[in-house]
Order: structure tokens, then sequence, then C-alpha cells
């Protein structure tokens, strides 16, 4: 076993995975709070992002790649367009969900538009603004899997030299990383957002 | 210190507020009433710019409110609602803390007034750190209107603030409010639906409906002199019903609760909570009146739970017959500032006349004879 191969594939796998969601967030989460304050858009926004979903993951890589061209930044584009979903509607649901009385009260004793955001809505919409976040992150880590096949590294591409070359122990030191990697990325940032809603 | 002048609301073509003018004076618990939908809400939302008026201006403390950037005239304005609207994620210190944060006074300032505003509602130096979840309704009230208070603002809003509480949890707020406009020389305006809420606490009763002020007066006068027909519809017709209503018995409720002079102080607290009443009356060994126990006093007293309520309980409580004349026994609530009578024959307890069993027996009288007419 090359260890030292499997160990670059985890970075390169993370790394990936984590420019995507973070792009995913720099879009996602401003556009969220975008849409909080104009609700007539939320239905063409929300209608475009579905859409988006829907694409097939490989589908998706193609597209993209046709843009970007045969490399990580493909994957990571792609990781983000497919994040959208479930950050924007966290985000934007977790947002309007903060309870009327309290908004108003925000408003009433004085806060600006945005203290209202950063010093209500945003902590008190934080668990879930996470939660989106976990969903996106467990799916980018699949995502990032198939981005083998338009030449990106990570350890999607031991899984496919394995299967390619009938070497089941090159194909498992990819695979079982992956599940490791999402199982655990699952439980710590379930664990954050269990903190989060230390006032309950 | 809050004047209205010819001010207009309207959303399309429906016109909420229709050219209210109104004057209201430092110092005064003012109440805006009204059935639903008769612009009182609006009017208090329009003091603090929550909503802009179609037409017209609005002075606070002199000043034309559309001149003044809105959040900094929010900061200087207590506003408490009914929904109550704490933070939360913030503890209570923080919750009372947050207008003062926001206006940048130090820690030091901002904690030594936090102190000193829970002591004011007579709450343990402990709640501070305590998040809003673990508190009581009426506790949350209390923050909620500490937060209000939090930078000595000089007029609170308060916006049905008590709507959403129960009976006894209500009375001592409202006497808390009273308390702390006379303490605190607050401007206070105060929206409400209830009538019995009103009288009681206002200084000035501003009675509303369909967008215009229909009467602006004290309660004395709200109820001596009505302005007109919907007034006197809207507080029971209480004048021609007195006289319908000749004695004592028609007017008050049978519904007492009572309890033996050896019961203790926390067996009563008990029977009160169940009974959903502020008060007991106390029986002697023989069944007869001998005082009266309320909340209240058994709150000002510190005693220790098992004492027994026969030595807490004021027996020098006026009481009427139950054919005594019911304006009387109304003279004597309104004078003596009690919101409940007991009735008396002999030495048996027969009923008890409060506020709400008088508009009750009143709103009777008056629905029953538009029914025959």
């Amino acid at each position: 076993m090359n260890w030292p191969s499997v160990f670059s594939a985890v970075l390169t796998h993370l790394q990936i995975t984590f420019f995507g969601v973070l792009l995913g967030c720099v879009i996602g989460l401003p556009m969220a709070v975008l849409l909080i304050q104009k609700p007539k858009l939320s239905h063409s926004v929300f209608a475009v992002i579905d859409l988006v979903q829907t694409v097939p993951t490989l589908a998706m890589l193609i597209f993209v790649m046709l843009l970007l061209g045969l490399n990580n930044r493909t994957v990571v584009v792609s990781i983000a367009l497919f994040s959208l979903f479930p950050i924007i509607r966290n985000a934007y649901v977790g947002l309007n969900s903060v309870d009327r009385g309290t908004l108003r009260a925000a408003k009433g004793i004085g806060m600006t538009q945005l203290q209202v955001f950063t010093k209500v809505r945003i902590p008190i919409a934080a668990p879930m603004i996470l939660a989106g976040i976990r969903l996106a992150v467990v799916s980018a880590l699949s995502i990032a899997t198939t981005g083998v096949f338009i030449g990106a590294g990570g350890l999607g591409m031991l899984v496919w030299r394995g299967i390619q070359t009938r070497n089941t122990a090159m194909m498992l030191s990819g695979a079982v990383p992956i599940s490791m990697l999402a199982l655990m990325l699952e439980y710590f940032i379930e664990r954050i957002e269990k903190k989060l809603t230390y006032y309950k | 210190m809050v004047r209205f002048e010819n001010v207009h609301m309207s959303y399309g073509e429906h016109a909420v507020l229709k050219g209210i003018d109104l004057h209201i004076e430092p110092g005064q618990l003012a109440v805006l009433i009204g059935p639903s939908g008769c612009g009182k809400t609006t009017t208090l939302q329009l003091i603090n710019r929550l909503i802009t008026p179609t037409e017209g201006k609005i002075f606070v403390n002199g000043r034309d409110i559309s001149t003044v950037d809105p959040v900094e005239l929010r900061r200087g304005i207590g506003y408490v609602i009914q929904e109550i609207g704490l933070f939360p994620h913030m503890t209570v210190k923080q919750n009372i803390e947050i207008v003062p944060k926001l206006l940048g006074w130090d820690e030091q300032k901002r904690s030594a007034r936090s102190k000193e505003l829970l002591k004011l509602v007579g709450m343990e130096e402990r709640y501070l750190d305590v998040y809003p979840a673990k508190l009581s309704g009426g506790q949350q009230q209390r923050i909620g209107l500490l937060r209000a208070l939090a930078v000595e603002p000089p007029i609170v809003l308060m916006d049905e603030p008590f709507g959403a509480l129960d009976p006894i949890t209500r009375e001592s707020l409202q006497d808390e409010i009273m308390t702390l406009n006379k303490k605190l020389h607050k401007t206070v305006i105060f929206v409400t639906h209830d009538m019995d809420e009103a009288l009681k606490i206002a200084d000035v009763i501003i009675l509303m409906k369909d967008g215009n002020i229909v009467q602006a007066a004290t309660p004395k006068e709200l109820l001596s002199h009505p302005a007109n027909e919907f007034v006197e519809s809207f507080i029971g017709k209480q004048r021609q019903a007195v006289g319908k209503l000749d004695t004592v018995r028609e007017v008050m409720s049978a519904r007492v609760v009572c309890a033996p002079d050896d019961t203790s102080v926390v067996e009563a607290v008990d029977l009160m909570r169940r009974q959903r009443v502020p008060s007991v009356f106390v029986l002697n060994k023989e069944g007869g009146f001998d005082g009266q126990i309320s909340i209240k006093d058994i709150q000002s007293f510190s005693c220790t739970g098992d004492e027994m309520i026969s030595r807490l309980a004021n027996k020098q409580i006026p009481t009427v017959h139950p054919e005594g004349s019911a304006s009387e026994a109304f003279k004597i609530m309104m004078q003596e500032n009690i919101d409940e009578l007991p009735v008396v024959d002999g030495d048996r307890v027969v009923g008890i006349v409060t506020r709400r069993s008088m508009v009750t027996s009143l709103a009777k009288v008056v629905w029953q004879g538009e029914a025959h007419e």
C-alpha cells in the first residue's frame, strides 16, 4: 500500500471539497440574506437552484469542464453549484423562521437593519445555516470522487485506478477514507450545531 | 411630549387613520383603546416610526420625527410588545443591556444598570445569567419591560403588553407599570382592548373607532360624560345601566373563593392559582367573614409559607350588603381604588363585586335591552 499517495489524495480531496463548499457559501449565504429582503425574488431564484440540483453530477462536470477545462477547478465550481441548494434553502428558512415578535422588538428598540441581521437573525438561524452546510459538505465529498472522470485528483483517482487494474486494495484505499471523511465531518459539524443551540 | 397633527395613514385605498390630533403630556399614562381595526396599534407604531404616516406631522419632545433618524429616535423610546420578543440566544443581562450596548456604554455602567433594573421589578440578581426560555411568561415580560427602560427613555410605548398573561400576573404587572409611571415620571402610551385594564391604569383614555379619536378623557370623565353613544356602548352604557341595576346583588358574582382562617399561606396561594383569582376570603371558625387576603398582600409581607392566613388577612376591607346600592358599591371601589368588594349578609359572604362582574352585568342589561327593542 502506498500510504503517502493515499495521504496526498485525502488532502486533495478535502481541498476540493472545502473550496467548493466555501465558494457555495460565499455565493449562497449573501444570496439568502438578499432573498429575505426581496421575497419577491425568492420564487425565481429557488426555481433556478432547484433546476441546478436536478442536473446529474457527471453532466454538470461536463458542462463546467467545457468552460474551465480538465482540472480541479471544474470540480470545485461544480460542488459550489450543487451546494447552493442546501445552503440557500436552509439559510433562507432559518433566517425567515426567527420569531416575528423578536424581529419587531429588535427594530423597535433601535437596531439598524444590519444589526438585526448580525445580532439577532444570524445567531438564531446559525444552527439551521450550519445544517445546510453539513448537507453540502457530505454531498461534496461524493461529487469530488467523480471528479476523477474529468482529470481531477483526490480519492476518486485511487478508486478508479483500483477498479481498472482490478486492484482491490487500491480501490479500498480510496473508498474507505471517503466514507470515513463523510462520517467524521458529519459528526463534527453536527456537534457544532448542537453547541449553537446552547440557550434552549 | 407626543403630539399628532392631522395624521392620516392609509394602505392603498384603505384608510386606517383619518386625521388624528392628539396631545399626550409628559408623565401621563395614556391608554389607546378601541375595537379591533380602530387604528390604535397603528397610532402607536407611528410614534417610533415603525411606520410612516401618509399625511400629517408627529412631534416627540418638540421635534418633528420625520426629520429624525428612525434608529436614533427608537433608541430614545422604550418599546414593549405583546409577543415580548426577548432575544432567545441572549441572557437576561444581555437582553436588558442591549440598547445601552448599542449606544456604547461601558461594561461597568451597563452592568450596574441591569442590576438596578432587576431590583426595580423585584427579581433577584441570579436571573442575570439565565436564558429567556427558562423564565415564566410574567418574568419574561418584566425583562421585556426592563429592556425598554434600560437607557431611561422619557417615553415608553406598550402594545397590549399583558394580553397574553394570566390574570394574576397581569394584575401585578399593571400595578408595576402604574408605580413605574409615577416613580420614574415616564410618559407611557399603552394600547389595550381591555376596558377594565384601561380604567384601572389610565390617566387619560383615548377611545378610537374606525381611524378617528372618539373621545380622549380621564377615566372618570369618560364614565360620567361619554361623548356619544359609541362611547357609552363601549364602556357598557354604565350610567343608564346602573339605573336599571339597583342592587349590589345584581352586579355581583356569586362565585367566591373562601378559605378557613387556619389555612396556611402556601395553601392559599395554591388555591388562588387553581381558582385563577387574585384573592380569597378568610372565614372564621363559624364560617363568618373575617377579612380578605390577596396575592399582593402575600407578596408584600415577608412570611414563611406555613404561617396562617388569619394573621395576614386584611380585616378592614370595606364590604357591602347584597341589597345595598350598586352605584354606591362602584363608588367605593373607585374611591378606595380596590378591585374587589366582598358582599356580606350578616356575617356570611354571599358574593363579590369586581370590575369584571360589574361590567359583565352591565353588558347583559345593555344587550338584552337592545334585543327587546
